[in-house]
């Protein structure tokens, strides 16, 4: 390398630990001051003073290690990631509303195709259902933080340099420095992936892609590792195994498959990545290319579950409060839980039937796929029974859930005869599949997520968002979802291959329509994020911790009490009241106002 | 859970090291990966400093000798197999082998130093 870049790098490389250095000491500064202020306080003081403790601006939310705080910072990178996801997707759509090239080039096609599936899967899921996991899990099962705080807050801050990686290929080429974006698909094939000849899918661009992946790999694991510990050692004494909620079974499940899988995919990238810099040929021998699909869906069908498994969760607990009962059969959507966790491992050849594998493998494949589906039916029927002849609040977070099961079930049906080898030898690569997982991803597990975001919305902001706009939201997205989603799987049975940008003539009308779908999705996004922003920073504030009426079925969980709590503290500005008695409050009572005072 | 004080809520809410060991470990990342050997250098420093930073902040580490010594010792390791690694591929591993090293000894001359000049107590954090 050139000298002048040597020396570049290096005069940056000072400066950046100086800063650092120089920085620090400011924040040292400011913890010795703010911990000399303490001394013996009074309760109530004492509460500011842990207030206090946190420093003030941006400068909190780059320290803090407090697990309120992580679930915020991920939901608004989650958010961010999807919005970033969403555009690519846009571009792609607006490109296939015709059969020819008429908008981007085919390899820019390609490199938004990999970017999209990457950044939905792991800047936008994984990262959401943190969010959700941080903020909820310590509140509900009665821990003062997360086991390990500052392991949860690391965990966070390597997801914007995992980002920026794999996005980097972007900003690479218009500054000239000489690669692209990876164009690789997010299952990262070898050979193609595996750079030989000279390497058309994107060069440094797959490298940096690569140590992205593995760097929000270690983030996934270490914030797995975090989750298993706080819930088994920080529960509250009255929280059993026998009374935990159901989205913390789902968190637990979801880590535990995290803590299998996500490190074995962290190998197989490190092995790949060898293979391109360091001259092994780990996936570039005889058998390599098999090799390959076989870690990468070790790890990918799990990770699919992992997905979905905590927003099955989340829906599990917030349908229930709207159809103004308890969960129906709540021990077997645990059972089914902790079956589908299990089984989701050995399933993973459903990906590579067509691969030419031995057809006694491909058989044994196959059993386990179609049994995996009798867990999730398990669910989805207690969810229908939970509404049966309940009393129905339509209010969005439920819609979106309705939303859930419906597309759920269009996903999981599709699924079940791709994981039939003769229809899957068929329809294998075409976009049917496309439309088998995006009725789960963007259809149950987005929705999902849109359903925990808007009934937990007042517990986060102390606000209400605008109801109108969420149904506007709900409605635009339930349509969108179904019209652009349908429309694949037809062009699946009309035989219209997956991963192209261009497409034969005869598949234009429905193409047409999926676009137009698409379209319809993105508008009702914007309402979303207009709705979210405007609502926090205006909306209606609500009075008491129980915005939803919970108080009157009976079932005013325990994040809502807290909730109460601290509205009551705020109102009595740090009186002296004593701390509240934990006794007998894990589910359902809403009786503990009048201890307060 | 409460936000009412109790006792167990009496721990920090806030730590600078977080965010440097999320940056030192890409930084090391792609200097050792793509043969940057100032960006290997200060991103393992970054790295293992603010990892230090945790531990004596958590109260794992009562100094921070000891745990650089043993992170020097580490990457003095890591950098000696890389060294025995550039024998059996074509790519030259040197270049890396030597960013480690540097970084260890980086760290090792720092614990010497401390060892010299800071008195007995050590560095309150
Ligand atoms: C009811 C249970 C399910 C069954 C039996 C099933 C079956 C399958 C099969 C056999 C394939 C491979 C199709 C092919 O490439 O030829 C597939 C693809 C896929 N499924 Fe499912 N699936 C199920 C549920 C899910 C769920 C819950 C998710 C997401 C959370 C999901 C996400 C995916 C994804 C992302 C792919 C495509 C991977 C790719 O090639 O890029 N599936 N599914
Ligand atoms: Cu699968």
């Amino acid at each position: 390398m050139a000298i002048n870049a040597q020396i570049a790098l290096t005069v940056f490389m000072g400066v950046l630990l100086i800063a650092v250095i120089a920085w620090l000491t400011r924040i040292e500064d400011w913890r010795s001051y703010s911990a000399s202020a303490g001394g013996v306080v009074s309760q109530g003081e004492r509460s500011e003073y842990i207030e206090q403790e946190k420093p003030a601006g941006i400068v909190r939310w780059l320290t803090t290690v407090d697990h309120k705080d992580i679930g915020i910072l991920y939901g608004a990178y989650g958010l961010f990631a999807f919005a970033v996801g969403g555009l690519m997707v846009a571009a792609m759509r607006i490109e296939l509303a015709t059969p020819n090239t008429t908008f981007i080039e085919p390899a820019v096609y390609n490199s938004l195709l990999t970017s999209h599936g990457i950044t939905m899967l792991f800047l936008f899921g994984t990262p959401i259902i943190a969010a959700f996991a941080n903020y909820l899990v310590p509140l509900i099962i009665g821990a003062d933080d997360m086991a390990f705080p500052r392991i949860n807050a690391i965990a966070f801050w390597l997801l914007p340099p995992s980002a920026i990686m794999i996005w980097a290929g972007f900003f690479a080429q218009p500054l000239g420095l000489g690669f692209g974006p990876a164009q690789t698909a997010w299952t990262m094939y070898t050979p193609l992936s595996a750079g030989v000849g000279n390497d058309p899918a994107g060069g440094a661009g797959i490298d940096l892609m690569l140590l992205g992946l593995h760097l929000s790999g270690v983030a996934a694991t270490m914030g797995a590792i975090n989750f298993i510990a706080t819930i088994f050692t920080q529960r509250d004494e009255n929280v059993s195994w026998a009374n935990l909620d159901i989205f913390s079974w789902t968190i637990l499940t979801q880590s535990g498959l995290i803590l299998f899988a996500f490190p074995l995919l962290g190998s197989a990238l490190l092995m790949l990545l060898a293979d391109r810099k360091f001259g092994t040929t780990f996936f570039l021998t005889d058998g390599g290319n098999m090799l390959w699909q076989h870690l990468f869906w070790f790890f990918g069908h799990p990770e699919v579950y992992i997905l979905v498994l905590p927003m099955m969760g989340i829906v599990s607990y917030v349908l229930p409060r709207f159809a103004g009962r308890q969960l129906f059969g709540f021990k077997f959507v645990v059972y089914s839980t902790l079956a589908i966790g299990v089984l989701s491992f050995g399933v993973w050849a459903h990906h590579m039937f067509a691969t030419g594998m031995d057809p006694r493998l491909r058989a044994s494949f196959m059993a386990v796929s179609l049994a995996i589906a009798i867990p999730s039916a398990v669910k989805t029927f207690n969810w229908i029974t939970t509404l049966w002849n309940g009393r129905l609040r339509l209010t969005t977070p439920m819609l979106f859930c309705i939303g859930f099961v419906s597309n759920f079930i269009i996903g999981g049906v599709t699924g079940v005869f791709l994981a039939s080898i003769p229809v899957d030898l068929v329809l294998h690569d075409t976009y049917y599949v496309v439309g088998h997982f995006h009725y789960i991803v963007m259809g149950a597990i987005a929705f999902a997520g849109f359903a925990g975001i808007y009934y937990w919305f007042p517990l986060v902001t102390r606000r209400m968002y605008q109801a109108t706009l969420g149904k506007a939201h709900f409605a635009l997205s339930f349509i969108g979802t179904n019209i652009t989603f349908f429309a694949m799987i037809l062009l699946g049975y009309g035989g219209m291959p997956r991963r192209y940008a261009t497409y034969l003539p005869q598949f234009f009308t429905l193409n047409a329509i999926a676009t137009v779908g698409a379209m319809i999705l993105l508008v009702g996004q914007i309402i979303f994020v207009w709705n979210l922003v405007t609502s926090w920073l205006g909306g209606k504030r609500i009075e008491s911790g129980d915005p939803w009426n919970l108080k009157e079925d009976g079932v005013h969980t325990v994040e809502w009490q807290w909730l109460d709590r601290r509205i009551e503290t705020a109102l009595t500005d740090g009186g002296d009241e004593e701390p509240i008695a934990d006794g007998g409050e894990v589910r359902t009572d809403g009786g503990t106002e009048s201890d307060d005072d | 859970m409460d936000e009412s004080p109790g006792l167990s809520d009496q721990y920090r809410k806030a730590s600078p090291w977080p965010v440097f060991v999320a940056l030192g470990l890409p930084l090391s990342e792609i200097g050792l990966v793509f043969d940057l050997f100032p960006i290997a250098v200060g991103g393992l420093l970054l790295f293992c400093g603010s990892i230090v930073g945790l531990l004596l902040e958590s109260e794992y580490a009562t100094t921070m000798w000891k745990p650089l010594i043993v992170m020097s010792g580490l990457l003095g390791v890591f950098g000696g197999l890389l060294i025995v690694a550039d024998g059996t591929t074509d790519v030259t591993l040197l270049t890396r082998a030597y960013a480690t090293f540097a970084a260890a000894i980086v760290m090792a001359l720092g614990v010497v130093a401390g060892k010299l000049f800071v008195p007995k107590r050590g560095i309150p954090t």
